[in-house]
C-alpha cells in the first residue's frame, strides 16, 4: 500500500534530462549562424512531411499560428464562418477570428470528438471551411466529416494540433483535410522547447502561397508579393524536433502502454468515472488522457492533494468564454460539451509514467469512490 | 556563394564567443521545465524595460508581432489610416494592412526617417497614427512628430525595431510616443538566435492587454477575455537575450566608434551618416548614400566586401501596395534615397583593418573610375 507518490503532470525535464545530443546539433547550428528558416528548418520540414506521408510540411511559430495558415490558404476571409468544436482549446477559435472569420460551433460527441451528424445543420452560404479538432490526440470519424464537406464542396481544415501520431486504419492524421495544422508546444506529442508549429499539404499551391505568407509575403530579399506575416518556425526549434521525432514512435507507443493499463484499472469503476469508447482502426497518441468522473472537482482536489497532478482540460467551454460573447450562444447551446466540462478529467498518462505510479493513481480513484 | 574577406555579418563568430553562457543559458531552462512565459522571459522583460527607461517591456514572437499586437490593441478598424513611412522594412506597412487598416504613406528627409513637415499634409478624418520608423538606428524627429499628433489626437506606435538604445536629447527612443516595437531578429543589435520582439509602453491599459492578446487573450489557464494571439517571446531565447543584453552597451559603444571612423575614412567620397543635433545613433545598419550605387555596389562585391541595398524597392512600389495607388512619383526624397543607399558592413567584430579595406575600395572606385 502506498502512503503517497508523487506523479507530475508535466515530463519536460524528464524527457530533455540528457540534452547532450540536442547540443551537439544546437551547436552546429550556431557555427552556421543560419537562424532564420534556411537549412535546418527545411531538413525537419521533409522529415515530419515524410513521417506523416503528405508532400509539403511548413515550420510554423507555433500551432496557432499553422491554423491561422491554413485557413488563410483555403480561403477563409472577413465575413466568412467556420464550423468547429466548442471543446477544445481557445487558439482554434481564436484561429478563426484572428483568420477575420466567425467561429461557428457544433457540440461534441461522447468519444470527446466533433459529433458529426451536426455538421450540416451548421452549414450556411458563409461557411469556408468545416475544421474537425483531433482533440486530446484522438480523431474524429474523418470520412464522414469529408463525405459532407465533399457534398457541399467545403475544404475541410483539421486542426490536428494535439494529435501527431494519431491515424485512421493506418492514414494520419493531418493527411484528410486540404490544409492541415501540428502544434509542437512542449505539452504535444512531438514538442520542441517553446513554440512550434507545422503546417502540411498534398496542395502544390497552398504550400506556394504558404512559403511567401508566413515570410512577409517576400519572393526573394527585395520583392513583396503580398501583405504577409512572421510566422516561422525557428531553427533552434526545428533542431529540437528533428530529434524528438527520431523517438516519436517509442514515446507514442509508451503512452499508448500506460492509456491502456489506467484503461483496465479503471474496469469495474464504470458507474464513477469512465474512459471513452475507443473505436478499432483508431490510434490515439492521448496527448490527453481524458475520462468522464461523477463529483469530478472532489476527485480532481483529492488526486492533487495525494500528490498526483490531475487537471481539467478545459472548465470553460469556448461558447462561454467573455471572448465568444458576441457569438450569440448561451449555457445549453452545446448540451453535451457542458455537460463534459462539468464532468471531464485529465490523468498523466505520458510516456515517462512507470507502471508503480499508474496503478497508484488506480489506487487512489478507487479508495476515493470507496471501491478499494 | 561568393567567400567574403569583409562580410555582412559575423553572427557565428559572436556566437561562439559566448557560446558556453548561451548554452548553459538554454541548460537553465531545460531544467527547470518551463518553456513557456517562464522566469526568463519575465527577468528579460524587466531587465529591457530598465535598459530602455521604460515603465513596462512584454516579450513577443517577431517585431512584426510587436507592431501588430500594438495596433490591434490600439483599436484599428477597418477604414482607418495609419501614416508610416514607405522606406522601411515591409513589416511597417504590412501590419497596418494585417490590423485591417489602409497603410499611408509620407515622404522622408534626407537623414532617410520620416519628414514631419509633409505630417500633415496625410493626415485626414480617417488618420488614427503615425507610425515613424528609427531607421537604421538614427532617431526620428520625434519632438516635431509628437507635436503634430498632439494637435490631431493621434497614437504614436514607434518602430523602433532597428534602433534599441538610441536617444534623441537625451530620451530613449520608444518612450516618445503611445507605445514602441523592437525587433530581436538575429541581425539586430541585440538579438534572439530565432525570431523576437518586445514592446515597450508607460501605458498600464495597454501593456495588460498586450500580456493577454499574445497568449490567445488568457487571463488564467480557464478564462479567455477576447480572442487573441499566439504571439510569445519563447523562453530559451529570453535567457539566451539576457546573457547578451549585459554586453549590449558595450557591443553598441563599440559600432559606434567604427561607425564615426568609418564617417571619417568615407566622407571623401559618399554621403555619410552624421548624427544630427541631439541624436544619439545605434547604426544597426550603416547606410551610406552613393552616387553610382550599383556600379560601387559590384565593385565592392566582387571585391570581397558583402555591401548590401536595404532596401531596394520601397513599400509603396512592392506589389503587395499596388492596391493603395501610389506611384514612383510620389515620394521624390524616398525615391533618391533608394537609389543611393548602400549599407556596408559593420559589427562589433569588424577589424580597423576591414574597414581600412573598405575605404581603400571605395576612395579606389572614385578616383580610378
Amino acid at each position: 500500500m502506498h502512503s503517497t507518490m508523487q506523479v507530475k503532470y508535466s515530463y519536460l525535464d524528464e524527457q530533455f534530462a540528457d540534452v547532450e545530443t540536442y547540443f551537439q546539433d544546437l551547436r552546429e547550428l550556431v557555427s552556421t549562424g543560419e537562424f532564420t528558416l534556411g537549412p535546418f528548418v527545411e531538413a525537419f520540414e521533409k522529415k515530419f512531411a515524410a513521417y506523416i506521408g503528405i508532400k509539403h510540411a511548413i515550420g510554423t511559430n507555433t500551432g496557432t499560428g499553422a491554423l491561422i495558415l491554413c485557413l488563410k490558404a483555403v480561403g477563409v476571409k472577413p465575413g466568412s464562418e467556420v464550423i468547429t468544436v466548442a471543446n477544445t482549446f481557445i487558439a482554434s477559435a481564436g484561429a478563426i477570428v484572428a483568420a477575420g472569420a466567425r467561429p461557428v460551433f457544433v457540440d461534441c460527441d461522447e468519444r470527446y470528438q466533433i459529433d458529426v451528424s451536426k455538421i450540416e445543420a451548421a452549414l450556411s452560404p458563409k461557411t469556408a471551411a468545416i475544421m474537425p479538432v483531433h482533440w486530446a490526440g484522438c480523431s474524429p470519424d474523418m470520412d464522414r466529416v469529408l463525405e459532407i464537406a465533399d457534398r457541399h464542396a467545403i475544404p475541410v481544415v483539421e486542426d490536428s494540433c494535439p494529435a501527431v501520431g494519431a491515424s485512421i486504419n493506418g492514414q494520419s492524421a493531418g493527411t484528410f483535410g486540404r490544409v492541415n495544422a501540428f502544434s509542437m508546444h512542449p505539452l504535444k506529442p512531438l514538442n520542441v522547447w517553446g513554440d512550434g508549429g507545422i503546417v502540411v499539404t498534398n496542395d502544390d499551391q497552398a504550400a506556394e502561397f504558404l512559403r511567401l505568407y508566413q515570410n512577409h509575403g517576400l519572393v526573394d530579399r527585395d520583392h513583396v508579393e503580398f501583405w504577409g506575416v512572421n510566422e516561422r518556425l525557428q531553427p533552434v526549434q526545428a533542431v529540437v524536433a528533428s530529434r524528438v521525432l527520431d523517438t516519436i514512435e517509442d514515446l507514442i507507443e509508451a503512452r499508448i502502454r500506460n492509456a491502456r493499463r489506467l484503461d483496465a484499472g479503471l474496469k469495474g469503476l464504470e458507474n464513477y468515472i469512465t474512459s471513452p469508447y475507443r473505436p478499432e482502426g483508431y490510434r490515439e497518441v492521448y496527448q490527453l488522457y481524458l475520462a468522464i468522473a461523477t463529483r469530478r472537482d472532489e476527485l480532481l482536489s483529492f488526486l492533487v492533494s495525494r500528490g498526483i497532478e490531475a487537471k481539467v482540460h478545459y472548465p470553460i467551454p469556448i461558447h462561454l468564454q467573455n471572448a465568444a460573447r458576441d457569438l450569440g450562444y448561451q449555457r445549453g447551446s452545446f448540451p453535451v460539451c457542458e455537460r463534459q466540462a462539468d464532468e471531464i478529467i485529465t490523468l498523466p498518462a505520458h510516456q515517462h509514467i512507470t507502471d508503480e505510479q499508474i496503478d497508484f493513481i488506480i489506487s487512489e480513484i478507487r479508495k476515493f469512490y470507496g471501491k478499494h | 556563394m561568393p567567400s567574403y574577406t569583409v562580410p555582412y555579418t559575423a553572427l557565428s563568430a559572436e556566437a561562439s564567443l559566448e557560446k558556453k553562457e548561451l548554452m548553459q543559458a538554454v541548460e537553465s531552462v531545460l531544467d527547470s521545465g518551463r518553456y513557456v512565459l517562464g522566469p526568463e522571459v519575465k527577468a528579460f522583460e524587466q531587465e529591457f524595460a530598465e535598459h530602455c527607461q521604460s515603465k513596462f517591456a512584454i516579450g513577443v514572437a517577431s517585431g512584426t508581432c510587436a507592431l501588430h499586437l500594438v495596433l490591434r490593441g490600439l483599436g484599428l478598424k477597418e477604414g482607418d489610416e495609419v501614416i508610416t513611412a514607405p522606406n522601411s522594412f515591409i513589416a511597417s506597412a504590412a501590419t497596418v494592412a494585417l490590423a485591417g487598416a489602409r497603410p499611408v504613406f509620407v515622404d522622408i528627409c534626407e537623414d532617410g526617417n520620416l519628414d514631419p513637415e509633409r505630417l500633415e499634409d496625410a493626415i485626414n478624418h480617417r488618420t488614427r497614427g503615425i507610425v515613424p520608423v528609427h531607421l537604421t538606428g538614427r532617431p526620428a524627429k520625434m519632438k516635431e512628430i509628437m507635436q503634430i499628433a498632439d494637435r490631431h489626437d493621434l497614437f504614436v506606435l514607434e518602430d523602433a525595431a532597428q534602433s534599441l538604445g538610441a536617444t534623441l536629447d537625451g530620451n530613449h527612443v520608444g518612450n516618445w510616443g503611445d507605445a514602441a516595437c523592437f525587433s530581436l531578429h538575429p541581425l539586430k543589435n541585440l538579438h534572439a538566435f530565432g525570431d523576437g520582439g518586445m514592446v515597450t509602453s508607460q501605458n498600464p491599459d495597454l501593456v495588460a492587454h498586450l500580456v493577454k492578446s499574445r497568449n490567445h487573450g488568457l487571463a488564467d489557464r480557464e478564462q479567455c477575455d477576447f480572442w487573441g494571439f499566439n504571439c510569445r517571446l519563447d523562453e530559451i531565447q529570453a535567457a539566451m537575450l539576457r546573457v547578451q543584453l549585459r554586453r549590449l552597451d558595450a557591443w553598441t559603444h563599440t559600432r559606434r566608434t567604427l561607425a564615426h571612423r568609418y564617417n571619417d575614412l568615407l566622407r571623401p567620397f559618399v554621403n555619410v551618416p552624421d548624427e544630427g543635433p541631439g541624436e544619439h545613433c545605434v547604426f544597426q545598419t550603416y547606410v551610406i548614400k552613393a552616387e553610382r550605387r550599383d556600379e560601387l555596389k559590384i565593385f565592392l562585391n566582387e571585391n570581397g566586401v558583402e555591401a548590401l541595398v536595404h532596401y531596394a524597392t520601397p513599400i509603396h512600389l512592392q506589389p503587395a501596395a499596388a492596391d493603395l495607388g501610389y506611384t514612383a512619383a510620389d515620394f521624390p526624397v524616398t525615391m533618391d534615397h533608394v537609389g543611393k543607399i548602400i549599407s556596408l558592413p559593420l559589427y562589433p567584430m569588424l577589424t580597423h583593418a576591414q574597414q581600412d579595406r573598405v575605404a581603400e575600395l571605395i576612395s579606389f572606385f572614385y578616383q580610378n573610375n
